[in-house]
């Protein structure tokens, strides 16, 4: 089954000067359960606006967006989704474990039960020496780290990324790869992802999709059938990133 | 030999407490030095206002003057904190709202404490609702527009990412607005908190027959210079006792996550 399936999805946005931007076209987009599924393109391809539709922040004008088989509009699981953006979107003012906690907090759950679950997540994500410092205490591979506690903390089935490691060291980025890869398969979680980062795409992904910009419409779809973990200094890997690039 | 940075912050508090001492000194030597000039109805020594205050403070009469000051200043503020923080989220939250009202916050700034003290006694008479109305209309309008301008400051990723967990309103309020409006605030409060305590002794002075403010008043009147000066020097200690033992810990405690400002 589909966790998440895309119908010929298509957005537009009122521009301020009155005219209709027309964003996405005609997308169709599957994302199999336990996969981890890319989306590169060029900017203003719509990248963000898709994985917007799929997390229910913003509406589709045309299509249909189905989350575990189910209409988007009836599906009412949302915590089994989380979301984690470019920014770390750390609050200042909460310790590591706090930050963590918060969608627990949002689901209403008890004080006690938080505690046990954010302990298992900061240690998922080695962070457990760093329970309660504050965001300005830690460093950008520690911030990221505890970005994606945040988002693995409700347990979800669907995790969405929107370019979340672009802002980091290439040798930290590797190593939320690793982590990304291990915590999927631990978990048994898909992913959908958005990157412009075309070798983060192939090392990441079983399937990459690739978008066209103005309107955004599918180009390309590729499945990367190599074995995990994937060395980008490996010809294999090395060779689809080509073959990529020359999509794009 | 290098000090460690603990032994130098030491040294620093150390400087500076003794630099405090020093300059109180100064003060009060200035002073007896004035006094010896002067009749004590104008201007009466330290030692002699200091002898009429030790008087003053075991009379029974005094802690309740003492308290119903403390009280009065208290309930206004109270008020004043909870109708300015939800007019403040309020305004903050809609921008119709806000644009609608912004010219009254300024007539209301405008219009001197003393004018609300002489509305106050019209309206409210020789109670305690007097000083309390003067104290609210003096630090309401502070906190307000602290908690305005603080929302305004709120980073709009913050309420995307809490759009991702699906948190309530009430949630984005209570995790979200409030803890980051909670700087300005607690600046705006304890402007305001200054402020309503120095004008609920005018408001006292006119409109009420008890407290420090009627006390001041009635010394003044029978000429005595030194029980001015010694409830004067008892609102200063209590001032003093409030920004060092309530306000200075709480907000050390409550902004503790905050980045150290580099030295």
């Amino acid at each position: 089954m589909s966790v998440v399936q895309l119908e010929s999805v298509g957005k537009s946005f009122m521009r301020r000067d009155g005219e209709q931007l027309e964003v996405l076209r005609n997308i169709d987009l599957d994302v199999p359960e336990r996969s981890i599924v890319a989306l590169v393109g060029a900017s203003g391809c719509g990248k963000s606006t898709l994985l917007n539709i799929v997390a229910g922040l913003i509406p589709p004008d045309q299509g249909t967006v189905y989350l575990n088989g189910q209409k988007s509009s009836a599906f009412r699981d949302w915590r089994s989704m989380t979301y984690m953006f470019q920014e770390d979107r750390l609050f200042p003012w909460r310790t590591t474990a706090q930050n963590i906690a918060l969608g627990l907090e949002a689901a209403g759950m008890p004080r006690a039960e938080r505690r046990d679950r954010v302990m298992q997540v900061l240690e998922l994500v080695g962070l457990e020496k760093f329970a309660d410092s504050f965001p300005h205490e830690l460093s950008g591979g520690m911030r990221s780290r505890a970005a994606l506690g945040r988002s693995l903390v409700t347990e979800p089935s669907i995790l969405l990324m929107d370019e979340p490691f672009s802002k980091l060291d290439p040798s930290i980025r590797t190593q939320m790869h690793d982590e990304v890869l291990r915590i999927a398969a631990l978990r048994q979680m898909s992913v959908l992802f958005v990157t412009h980062d075309v070798e983060e795409a192939v090392v990441l992904a079983n399937k990459i999709v690739v978008l066209m910009p103005r309107p955004g419409r599918v180009k390309e779809t590729r499945e990367i059938d190599l074995p995990y973990p994937r060395n980008p200094l490996s010809p294999e890997v090395a060779e689809e990133v080509r073959l990529l690039r020359l999509s794009l | 030999m290098k000090r460690s940075p603990l032994q130098m912050t030491q040294d620093r508090r150390l400087r500076l407490i003794g630099l405090r001492l020093l300059l109180l000194i100064v003060v009060i030597g200035i002073w007896g030095i004035g006094s010896l000039g002067a009749p004590a109805f104008i201007l009466p020594s330290p030692r002699r206002v200091f002898g009429v205050w030790t008087q003053l403070v075991i009379t029974p009469g005094f802690w309740a003057d003492f308290g119903i000051t403390f009280y009065r200043i208290a309930m206004g503020f109270i008020f004043a904190t909870v109708v300015g923080v939800v007019l403040g989220l309020l305004l903050g939250a809609s921008r119709t709202l806000g644009d609608f009202f912004q010219p009254l916050l300024v007539v209301i700034n405008t219009v001197s404490s003393s004018i609300w003290a002489i509305f106050a006694l019209i309206w409210f008479g020789l109670s305690n609702w007097s000083t309390i109305f003067v104290v609210f209309m003096t630090a309401m309008p502070l906190i307000l527009t602290n908690v305005w301008q603080g929302t305004s400051t709120v980073n709009r990723d913050f309420i995307e990412l809490a759009q991702t967990f699906r948190m309530s309103r009430l949630q984005v309020l209570l995790k979200i607005y409030l803890p980051t409006i909670l700087p300005q605030f607690f600046a705006g409060a304890r402007l305001a908190f200054g402020f309503g305590a120095r004008v609920s002794i005018v408001a006292e002075a006119l409109g009420a027959s008890s407290g420090i403010g009627y006390r001041l008043r009635q010394a003044a009147d029978l000429v005595q210079t030194d029980q001015v000066f010694a409830w004067t020097l008892t609102l200063v200690i209590l001032m003093i006792f409030i920004e060092a033992v309530l306000l200075k810990p709480l907000e050390t405690r409550l902004f503790a996550w905050r980045k150290p400002r580099p030295a």
